[in-house]
């Protein structure tokens, strides 16, 4: 690949997004250039062979994703109510949704949540994917594992153990800060309870997160880190200088899975919510909101129209990150 | 140099979609193949399903299977309580998938009625039983001829208590709230990490706390199905206040724990001497004794705990029927297995009696001389009917909202904010009564405060 890379100008110059590892496919074009007919239908041929390839895949869409949110949306632009009967409202649930105390104080505090949880877990996932991309030692192979270990643990078990970890008559957490002398704390309540979900998610995302940005670091070039070497940078400035700003826009990619991962938060209370049903409240976050609205409420349309609502915020929040990290990105 | 990265960022998307919508294909295949209900064969018996989460209930079914011919019940254990009812609700808007008979309690019937999920089986010959259930019970499964569910069994409330710690702290079995108050100081004073009880805080309690205040002479509801869309809601009547205030002082004060219900800790609460008295109803010892194993023959049970000296106020928490679904295509058989599984059979209740510890509505089985005189060990062989029967027998008629999960999370909610001091306890009541009667407004009821 290397020597590829050096020693063709032509693969060098090859335009954004196609792969320097492809030198064969301008040639062979070349090549059946003179054969005009032969070239269309070989295409025909290929165009048919695709269509078959994800008409599978197109079908599965269609039905189970693209059916279910035209009918979400259906739902949602309908009032239903349980006394007053079904009709047509165009969009007097998402006008609802907009001042819907529960709906707002959900969004708000899974934004408050996230502006902590989110930079945590990343900057963590980040330290322990420089040090296992560093380490040359067999160590580092543990290490990576025992980190992502937790992903491979369902989010229902993982959010289960915990609740159990922070109970305040069973929990270690509690009982090894008594026998320290530092007293307890009640992680399910309503101080602490934000913080103890705050816990749980970076447990089990930072592993997973790591191995991106591990898998990312593992792509660069080494010989940029010789070049560095010789160039008299230390290995902090190497991890810092080049190794950071050269996988950006893997940790724009990892950002932004935790971003959507958060506003759709949902797992976790939902678990924790029968132990401490008086502090994770049925609007505790946007999702739980219209789980509980569609289910425990039998208000399937205002839930459809939250649903919707989350969809847009989360889209919009997307976006907005996108377009501000456009430039480390890449994805100008 | 940059090129590979959007490749990667591609081909990482795409399992997490498939994967996605792997998941989603098969929650909707498995929701589909739940669907049917029951099927009948034009000879054999028909097959009823019923969804129900009483224990020991396979005996009861093949009891039933054993003495019915023409009709053969097929029991699925749906979940306990609120999860049962979130299968059901969903089920019955999607159309399909509903068993014919479900086990469901008092407090939900108004709700499930409401959105047209039940069948009034008064027109299948439900009303015969008129007689054969106590009076409030009936009151709250029908609706002048409409009836809506069999009752099966019911929580009238009572007090358990530890009787050895009450020994050990020379306490007194209190008979009125203003005793319970003074050994619940007396007792966390001599043990700081003792609480006379536990005040539920929680959801699984709400059904509780609404039991103490029916006690107190709260009724927050006036329904009647006929009556649409009129509804009566008083959720902040002078019983309610009552009970927010005198147990708002207790928890102000730490004399009693606020430990979720239905949590590990609060199990283990009951049997490690945490908590002195269990407030709970007519199944509350079967729960009891399966949680507590390890405390047999320490509890005793003594009557709730009234307002005035010498009165006989009473109050319920929880306690359950069967009702028949509205997608159930024989009407009359599961009718019949409504009627009958529990009804006033004397078999099925000895197994209901015996293994499942179920206070049962059922008058002849209910006064009948096996109930009342039965010795429990848990309990050191005390008579323990001979304090719920009565308890029973004070039990006035009370309405209940059909939206009434709404009401009980809007008041967990606001019980949590006033634990916490962010509210003062004196106006919980009046914020929930706010909330449910705007919320009842939006759903269409006429709403006489």
């Amino acid at each position: 690949m290397s020597l590829l890379r050096q020693g063709s100008p032509a693969a060098g110059a090859a335009p954004r997004g196609q792969s320097v590892s492809d030198p064969d496919v301008p040639a062979a074009s070349r090549h059946a250039r003179p054969q005009t007919r032969w070239r269309l239908s070989a295409r025909t041929r290929h165009r048919g062979m695709g269509l078959l390839l994800v008409t599978p895949f197109t079908l599965l869409f269609l039905a189970f994703l693209v059916a279910p949110l035209g009918y979400a949306f259906w739902l949602s632009l309908r009032t239903s109510t349980l006394v007053g009967g079904d009709h047509f409202s165009w969009f007097a649930n998402y006008k609802q949704t907009f001042t819907d105390p529960h709906f707002l104080s959900g969004v708000r505090r899974v934004i408050v949540f996230g502006v902590v949880q989110i930079p945590l877990m990343i900057a963590l996932a980040l330290l322990g994917a420089l040090i296992i991309d560093a380490a040359t030692s067999r160590l580092a192979k543990v290490f990576r594992m025992t980190l992502f270990m937790p992903y491979a643990v369902p989010a229902v078990i993982g959010a289960l153990m915990w609740g159990f970890l922070y109970s305040p008559t069973f929990g270690p957490v509690n009982s090894i800060s008594q026998a320290l002398g530092l007293g307890s704390a009640d992680l399910l309540g309503h101080g602490l309870m934000l913080t103890s979900l705050g816990n749980i998610v970076t447990w089990q995302w930072t592993g997973y997160n790591m191995i991106v940005l591990y898998a990312a670091l593992q792509g660069l070039p080494r010989e940029i880190y010789e070049a560095a070497r010789i160039d008299g940078a230390s290995q902090l400035q190497t991890a810092l200088r080049i190794k950071v700003p050269m996988i950006s826009s893997a940790l724009v990619l990892t950002l932004m899975f935790a971003i959507i991962g958060t506003l759709q938060f949902f797992t976790e209370p939902r678990v924790l919510e029968p132990t401490a049903s008086s502090v994770i409240t049925p609007d505790y976050t946007p999702n739980l909101y219209a789980y509980n609205l569609a289910f425990q409420y039998s208000e399937f349309n205002y839930s459809a129209a939250i649903s919707f609502s989350l969809g847009a915020v989360v889209f919009i929040g997307s976006y907005l990150f996108l377009f501000l990290t456009r430039r480390r990105s890449g994805l100008k | 140099m940059s090129s590979p990265t959007p490749r990667r960022s591609r081909s990482f998307r795409r399992p997490a979609t498939a994967a996605a919508s792997a998941a989603l294909a098969g929650v909707l295949l498995a929701a589909c193949g739940a669907g049917g209900g029951s099927s009948a064969d034009s000879s054999g018996p028909v097959h009823i399903k019923v969804w129900a989460w009483y224990p020991s209930f396979k005996p009861v079914v093949d009891e039933f299977n054993r003495t019915h011919k023409n009709i053969k019940v097929d029991w699925v254990q749906a979940g306990v309580g609120q999860d049962e009812y979130t299968k059901l609700k969903t089920v019955l808007k999607a159309g399909q998938g509903a068993p014919d008979v479900v086990m469901l309690e008092f407090q939900e019937l108004p709700t499930i009625q409401v959105s047209k999920g039940l069948l009034d089986i008064g027109k299948y010959g439900a009303n015969e039983d008129k007689g054969k259930y106590v009076d409030w019970a009936w009151k709250q499964v029908s609706d002048g001829d409409h009836v809506y569910a069999i009752p099966v069994d019911g929580g009238p409330m009572a007090m358990m208590y530890r009787e050895d710690i009450f020994k050990k702290y020379k306490l007194k079995v209190p008979t009125t709230w203003a005793e319970f108050k003074e050994e619940a100081a007396k007792l966390h004073a001599a043990d700081p990490k003792a609480y006379l009880t536990d005040f539920g805080s929680d959801e699984t309690a709400a059904g509780w706390r609404q039991g103490l205040m029916w006690q107190a002479g709260s009724r927050p509801y006036t329904y009647s199905a006929s009556k649409l869309p009129d509804i009566g809601v008083k959720l902040n009547d002078a019983g309610a206040k009552k009970v927010y205030d005198y147990w708002g002082d207790l928890v102000k004060n730490k004399l009693v724990d606020t430990t979720s219900y239905a949590t590990t800790d609060f199990y283990n609460g009951l049997s490690s001497g945490k908590y002195a008295t269990y407030i709970a109803a007519g199944w509350g010892p079967g729960y009891l004794s399966s949680v507590a194993k390890t405390t047999a023959g320490k509890w005793r049970v003594a009557p709730l705990p009234q307002w005035t000296a010498g009165g006989n106020q009473q109050g319920d928490w929880g306690g359950s029927t069967f009702a028949v679904t509205s997608q159930t295509k024989h009407p009359k058989e599961a009718t019949e297995a409504a009627r009958e599984l529990f009804g006033t059979s004397e078999a099925a209740w000895k197994i209901g009696i015996d293994q499942a510890y179920l206070f049962p509505l059922s008058n002849p089985i209910l006064n009948g001389a096996y109930f009342k005189s039965k010795k429990y060990d848990f309990f050191g062989g005390q008579q323990i009917n001979s304090v719920f029967v009565p308890a029973a027998n004070g039990i006035g008629s009370f309405d209940w909202s059909p939206f009434q999960d709404y009401a009980y999370n809007t008041d967990t909610t606001e019980v949590g904010k006033a634990i916490q001091g962010q509210v003062p306890w004196s106006s919980v009541s009046d914020n929930v009564q706010k909330q449910v009667t705007t919320y009842a407004t939006q759903q269409g009821f006429k709403v006489n405060q």
